[in-house]
This record gives structure tokens, C-alpha cells and sequence, in this order.
């Protein structure tokens, strides 16, 4: 019952009772005390509840005082017992104690709603942002001219903050040249690089044109690289492992990818829009395509030197057409007429000439063409008699052999048969031996297939498994940092908790109690089995006595027939039996009784409990007071 | 907070004694951030003698992953705890690893303040006054700070009544809004 008091009292001087700090018991409340504490708690639960903070000091005012309270309580769902005034004006303990703890459940618990689950960090966000509102709000106002470039120092956590926009500018953002694989092992860096990198190249800080700029661009080139990794990761986790490719083969096939969907686009476009000058435009942009391949594979060195030449080149002949052409129009300074003319007859001159050499041209490139192809012809002709004179020769070579063996020819013939039947049987030798190592060959060639299938779909396995890995590699990695925000969350939630002493009190209170209710239970329990097996001796004796006697009574009443001293006996039997009956029911009442006894002293222990006396005594002086209020009423009506 | 490979290479080179000394290191950290921090430092660290001797483009490297780790942290409001686990992953030895979290928690602040003060607003209204030049009719200026200028800006408008109550109470309302924002 204690830690109950001291439970009840903690949490009704929580919610702003006020209660001396020498009462720790529910016993020690005055009546005062009590339909304060009960007004405190009705009135923190539901705000509009109409009562007055303290005990009013007329008997009726008192009367109806309790009767609203009980009313309230009833009204919050209570379902302890009757409630009525007397609960509040003549309490007795038990009961206060119930209504104590009903309503101290009721509180409205805050705390305990936060610790229920994690919050999110929006939620945490929002919650920094109204700390730091209330911080700012809570600070009295201070000319801009006491603060330097709008910060404004204070004593709290940050120690600054911001007011006003005098300092503010917007986010801008150039790009930075930052060196690359310096000091790395596995690029090797060019030498020209490195003495840009050591002589040239600004520091990071002095990278932009104006200072205020450095943080932006930093923070922009860090974000856009982070950002580049992970796009990039994506990618190759989705279809780059699926290509089979290393990551350099990888790149090189999606750049050409790139690369000619771009021509076959701008192909496209020039196609539809069908002009003059667009044929050109499409050649020049071609030019540039092929520049700029021509730069991917060539890297970093030689930027754009294609493309320069080219422009170059083409722009030089432009150039020096027109150089020419201004300095024929310099040279004879005639009239606008004559100039006019002799120009139209020269461009006339020239184009007859033109025209003449085209036809020429043309012409000599049509003889060409049929030259060529008589040239073509003729050598096939002399390709086609070089074979006929082979072909000749070897068979008058045959012929001539056979024409020489003729003179002689029974023996020629053996000497054939015997070279033909040698030929032959060398024939058969090689086939045995082609055989012999074709076999092998063959049982090589199959298992080395087989290997190289196996090998495949080890390799295929290999890449199934890699990409599984991957994949868990990634939910791992999710996971961790999940984990980790998570146990940021719980961190920050558990600092900002307040450090309640009261909690962990409670917490070893209540395991403390657990525990005692443990032991208790096993306590009873052996009792129990105690008095089940003090039950089942009691029960096993009364059998055997029971069995006992009548063996015995038989015994004695065949006996008693026959002597007179067993039929005394069998009497004192009876008699024994009887008496014996007599005093173990006794005994038994006498249980009974003394258990009616404690009964009757805990029914006693609870109504002195109760104050009886006491209250008896208050109601009747408050029934005087009343008598006499009534009195003096009555009085005061007469004297009217 | 994540950075990218080429500040972590650049890092891990800043931590390696070959190309950064241990006497250059401290040097390098409160060079990098005073290069951040004032526009008149901001190219100190070329003609420091503290860095002779040094390698010129190992040191560029380093002196970039250093800004770029002093900017994210500190944009990212990152402890002690945090940056030691960056630095640990790119080989950094204890020492400097305090090292360079003693000058960046000195600095981070001043960090925080400048890159607080990256961002655009309205003109922030500082003080106003009221005249009243007749029954009806107010004339109202509004002193203002504007980004980037130094010096208050003024608005004038005049209002009827109605209209200046309209506007008492919609700065009220901001006001309340406030309020309970601070509140939850």
C-alpha cells in the first residue's frame, strides 16, 4: 500500500497539488487535503469542470461541494461502490485510495504516448525547428546595427543565429578543377597534367572569380560526384553486370551507343528539313561527331585537334579563295562598265572552258573505265591460257612417262603393281595412324568442349551469384544505415527525454514487486500441497480406522455370542468408537471456530479502518453546526 | 553525409605522410579554412613557407579533400565522432585525426555562418513608423534589409484604416503562426 501512496502522492504534486512533504500516506490526508487533490485531478482531466480549488466553509456549501465531486468521479466512468458526499467530506482510506487511483489513471499521460515508437526524423526535424523557433521568439528585439552581418549571438546551444537578410545572397555555384589520381598507383597521371596540376592550376579557394562563391561550388561539385557515383552504381547493378562486359567495355559501348543514335538523329532532322545550306550544316556536325569520337578515344590530351584541323583546313581554303578573289578584283582599275564586263566575259571564258574539260573529263573517264575493264578482261584471258599450257605440259609429262616405260613392259608393269601395292599399303599405314591420333584428338576436343560449357555456366553461376551478392551487399548496407539513422533517432529521442529519477524508481519498484508476488505465489502453492497431502494422510487414516473397526466388530460380535467377557469388550468397542467420533469432530469445529474468529478480527481490523468513531463524531458536530445554521436562519426569517 | 571518390582519394593523400608531413598537416587544415572562411586568405596557403618542399600538385590535391570535407561537415552539422570515421577510412593516423577535428570544431561555427548566410529571402522588415496625416489616411514606411546591401532600405505606401488594420492583423496572425509552431 505504500508504493501505491507514494505513487498517487508523487503524481498528484506533479499535476500542481499542493502537498507537504512530511505526508507519504494516504492516511494522513485531511479532508481538506483530499477534495483539493480530487478537484486538482477532475479539473486537469476535463478543463471545464466548474469547482471551486478549496472546501468552502458552510456546512451545506460542503454538502453540495461532495456531492458534485462524487458526481464528477461517477461521471468519468468510476464503478467502484457507491459514491456519495460522505466518500469526500468522511473519507475512510481504502475508499479515498480507490478513487485516488482511478483518477490518477485517468491523467492524460504525454510521456507515455512519445515512448511508444521511434519517431520519424521529419517528426525530430519539426521538433528542432520549434525548439529553435521558441528559443528566437523567446529573445527581446535588438537593432540591426548591434549585429554583425545579421548573426546574432546568444547563450544557447548553437550559440548564433540569424536575423534579418542584410547578409543573405543567393546560392551560386562555378565550376571547380579539382586534381585527379595525384598520388594513385593504378593511373598513371601524364606528365603535362602534373605540371599543370603543380604549376598552373589555382588553389581550390582561389578557383572562382569571386571568394563568396568557393563554398557553393564546392558543396555543388561534391554533391554532383556523389550523385554521378551513384547513378552510375545504379546502372551497373541493373543492366551493366547483365552485358558480360568489364566496366571499360562497358562505357566504350554505350558512348558509341550514344554517339550514333545523335548522327542518326541529326540525319534524320537534316533529311526532313531538305535544304541547301543544311546538307552543309550536316557535314559540319558530322565533322563534329567524328571530332569528338575521334577526342574520346584519342583522351584528354589531344581536345578537340581534329576538329581544329578540319576547321582549319577548311576555313584556310575559304580564306585564301577569297584572298584571290580580292586580288583580282584589285588589280585593273577600269570603269565599274568595263570591269563588269570583261568579268561576265572571263566567267563566260571560263566556263565554256569548264564545260569543255568536264566533257573531257568525262570522257577520258569513260575511256579509262572501258580500259580498265579490257584490262581485266585480257588478264583473265591470260590467266585462263597459263592454266591451259599447265594443264598441257602435265599431261605430256604423263604421257611421255608412260610412252618411256612402254618398251619394257612386263617388267614396268610389276615395278607399277609393286609401287601401287607399297602406295597402297603406306595408305592404309597413314589411315591407321590418322586414326590413332584422331582418337585422342577427338576424346580431347569433346572434353575440352564440355569443359568450356562447364565453364560457362560456372562463369553464368558465377555472375547470378556475384549479382546476388550485390544485391544483398546493397540491402546490407541499407540496412546498416537505416540501423544507424535509427539509433541517431533513439539517441537524440533519449537525450531530450526528461531525466525522470521517479521512472527507474518505479520500473525496480514494480520488478521488486513482480518478484514479491512471485515468491508469494510459491509460497502458496506449497501450502496448498501441503494441505492436500495433510487432506489425503487425513482421508487414508479415517479408511484404515474405518476398515480397522469393522474387522475388529466382526471379529468381537462372532465372538460375543459365546463369552460373556468379549461381549463386555464389544460394548467398550462401541463405546471407544463413539467417543472417539465425539472428539475429532470437536476438533474439527474448533477449526472452524477459530477460522470464524480471524475472520470476524480481519472484518474488525478493516472497520476500525474506517474511522467510524471519528467521522460519527465530525457528522454530528457538523450536524450541530448544521442545527445551529438552521437556527440561526430561522432566526433571522422570524426577525423579518 | 557522403562525399565523392575523388575527395576521399584526395583525403586519404592529405593523410599520408609521404606527401603531407606531419609538420605541414595542422598547417594545411587552418590554411584550408581560412581560405574558405576570408576572402583576403584565400589564397594564403601559395606563398606559405610552412609548405616548402612539398610537392605543389599533391598538395592542391589534399588541400581540395580538405575544403571539401570541411564544407560537407559542416554542412552536415557533423561531430567529432563523424569526421574521425571518414578519416579513419581513409588512413588518416589518430594524431591527425585530432588534429584536424581540434581546428574544425573551433572553426565550425564561422562555417556554419557563412553557409548560413547562402540563401535568398524577402526583404526583411526592421522597423516602421506612422504618420497620420489626416482622418483617414496613413502614410507608412517601412524600413527593410534587402540580400546583399548594407544599407536599410525604405518602402512608403499609404493606407486607409481598414487596409492598416488588414495588415495589423495579417502580421499578427504571422505572429501567432509562429507561435504555435514554436510551440509544438
Amino acid at each position: 500500500m505504500e508504493e501505491v501512496d507514494r505513487i498517487i502522492i508523487h503524481s498528484l504534486r506533479s499535476i500542481g497539488c499542493d502537498i507537504e512533504e512530511d505526508i507519504y500516506s494516504l492516511k494522513q490526508f485531511s479532508t481538506e487535503l483530499i477534495v483539493a487533490a480530487a478537484v486538482g485531478c477532475i479539473r486537469f482531466i476535463n478543463n471545464d469542470a466548474d469547482l471551486p480549488a478549496t472546501l468552502p466553509p458552510g456546512m451545506s456549501a460542503r454538502f453540495r461541494m461532495g456531492a458534485s465531486l462524487a458526481n464528477y468521479v461517477q461521471e468519468m466512468g468510476y464503478r467502484g461502490g457507491d459514491l456519495g458526499y460522505q466518500t469526500f467530506l468522511y473519507s475512510n482510506e481504502a475508499e479515498i485510495r480507490k478513487i485516488f487511483m482511478f483518477l490518477v489513471e485517468k491523467l492524460p499521460k504525454e510521456s507515455a504516448q512519445t515512448a511508444d515508437e521511434p519517431l520519424g526524423s521529419s517528426v525530430l526535424l519539426h521538433r528542432t525547428i520549434a525548439t529553435e523557433l521558441g528559443a528566437e521568439l523567446s529573445l527581446p528585439w535588438v537593432p540591426p546595427c548591434l549585429k554583425q552581418h545579421g548573426v546574432r549571438v546568444r547563450s544557447k546551444a548553437p550559440g548564433w543565429h540569424r536575423e534579418g537578410a542584410s547578409c543573405m545572397r543567393r546560392f551560386h555555384a562555378c565550376h571547380l578543377s579539382l586534381p585527379h589520381s595525384v598520388a594513385s598507383l593504378t593511373v598513371k597521371l601524364p606528365k603535362e597534367q602534373r605540371q599543370y596540376y603543380s604549376d598552373h592550376l589555382p588553389y581550390v579557394t582561389g578557383q572562382t572569380k569571386c571568394h563568396k562563391d568557393t563554398t557553393p561550388s564546392v558543396m555543388e561539385t561534391t554533391a554532383a560526384e556523389v550523385s554521378e557515383q551513384q547513378e552510375w552504381e545504379n546502372e551497373w547493378n541493373h543492366s551493366g553486370l547483365a552485358s558480360r562486359l568489364s566496366q571499360k567495355d562497358y562505357k566504350a559501348r554505350k558512348r558509341s551507343k550514344i554517339q550514333k543514335m545523335i548522327s542518326d538523329r541529326l540525319q534524320q532532322d537534316a533529311k526532313q528539313r531538305e535544304g541547301g545550306e543544311s546538307g552543309d550544316a550536316l557535314r559540319d556536325l558530322q565533322q563534329v561527331m567524328a571530332s569528338v569520337s575521334q577526342h574520346t578515344r584519342s583522351g584528354v590530351k589531344t581536345k578537340g585537334s581534329r576538329f581544329a584541323h578540319t576547321e582549319k583546313l577548311l576555313y584556310g581554303k575559304d580564306e585564301e579563295k577569297t584572298m584571290a578573289q580580292i586580288g583580282a578584283a584589285v588589280a585593273p582599275k577600269d570603269t565599274e562598265e568595263e570591269t563588269q564586263r570583261k568579268r561576265e566575259e572571263e566567267v563566260a571564258g571560263l566556263r565554256d572552258e569548264l564545260s569543255q574539260l568536264t566533257t573531257r573529263l568525262e570522257q577520258l573517264d569513260i575511256d579509262m573505265r572501258k580500259m580498265a575493264a579490257s584490262r581485266q578482261q585480257m588478264d583473265e584471258a591470260v590467266g585462263t591460257a597459263a592454266q591451259q599450257a599447265k594443264d598441257k605440259e602435265e599431261a605430256f609429262h604423263v604421257k611421255k612417262r608412260t610412252l618411256d616405260l612402254l618398251p619394257d613392259a612386263q617388267n614396268n608393269i610389276t615395278k607399277l603393281q609393286a609401287v601401287v601395292d607399297s602406295s597402297g599399303q603406306r595408305l592404309l599405314n597413314l589411315a591407321a595412324q590418322w586414326e590413332k591420333h584422331r582418337a585422342p584428338l577427338i576424346e580431347q576436343f569433346r572434353t575440352l568442349r564440355q569443359l568450356s560449357s562447364q565453364r560457362e555456366s560456372e562463369a553464368q553461376k558465377q555472375l547470378e551469384e556475384m549479382k546476388a551478392f550485390r544485391a544483398k551487399m546493397k540491402e546490407v548496407a541499407d540496412e546498416a544505415r537505416h540501423k544507424e539513422e535509427l539509433q541517431k533517432q533513439l539517441m537524440s529521442e533519449y537525450e531530450r527525454m526528461t531525466k525522470d529519477v521517479n521512472r527507474s524508481a518505479y520500473t525496480r519498484k514494480i520488478m521488486e514487486i513482480v518478484a514479491n508476488i512471485k515468491k508469494q505465489k510459491h509460497e502458496i502453492d506449497k501450502i496448498l500441497i501441503d494441505t492436500k497431502s495433510i487432506q489425503k494422510e487425513i482421508n487414508s487414516l479415517s479408511g484404515k480406522l474405518d476398515r480397522t473397526f469393522t474387522v475388529t466388530d466382526e471379529l468381537i460380535f462372532r465372538d460375543a455370542k459365546k463369552d460373556e467377557g468379549v461381549k463386555k469388550a464389544y460394548r467398550f468397542l462401541a463405546a471407544l468408537h463413539e467417543n472417539c467420533e465425539l472428539l475429532t469432530k470437536t476438533v474439527e469445529e474448533t477449526g472452524v471456530i477459530m477460522r470464524e474468529i480471524r475472520d470476524l478480527e480481519d472484518q474488525i481490523e478493516t472497520e476500525s479502518h474506517k474511522k467510524v468513531l471519528a467521522n460519527l463524531e465530525k457528522i454530528t458536530e457538523d450536524y450541530q453546526q448544521m442545527k445551529k445554521e438552521n437556527a440561526g436562519l430561522m432566526a433571522k426569517i422570524k426577525g423579518k | 553525409m557522403e562525399v565523392g571518390t575523388t575527395v576521399l582519394e584526395n583525403l586519404s593523400l592529405a593523410g599520408d605522410t609521404a606527401h603531407i608531413p606531419d609538420k605541414c598537416f595542422d598547417q594545411l587544415v587552418k590554411a584550408a579554412c581560412r581560405g574558405v572562411l576570408s576572402e583576403v586568405d584565400r589564397n594564403a596557403i601559395a606563398d606559405d613557407p610552412a609548405f616548402k618542399g612539398v610537392d605543389k600538385a599533391a598538395l592542391k590535391a589534399a588541400h581540395s579533400g580538405i575544403v571539401a570535407l570541411l564544407v560537407e561537415a559542416a554542412k552536415h552539422d557533423v561531430d567529432a565522432d563523424g569526421i574521425s570515421h571518414i578519416l579513419e577510412e581513409c588512413k588518416f593516423s589518430p594524431e591527425r585525426i585530432k588534429g584536424f577535428n581540434d581546428i574544425f570544431t573551433v572553426q565550425k561555427p564561422s562555417m556554419q555562418i557563412l553557409l548560413g548566410s547562402i540563401g535568398n529571402s524577402r526583404p526583411h522588415i526592421r522597423a516602421n513608423h506612422m504618420e497620420r496625416i489626416n482622418e483617414a489616411v496613413y502614410l507608412i514606411s517601412l524600413k527593410t534589409e534587402v540580400p546583399g546591401q548594407d544599407e536599410l532600405q525604405e518602402v512608403q505606401f499609404t493606407c486607409s484604416l481598414e487596409q492598416l488594420q488588414d495588415l495589423v492583423g495579417k502580421l499578427k496572425d504571422a505572429t501567432k503562426c509562429l507561435e504555435k509552431l514554436a510551440q509544438t
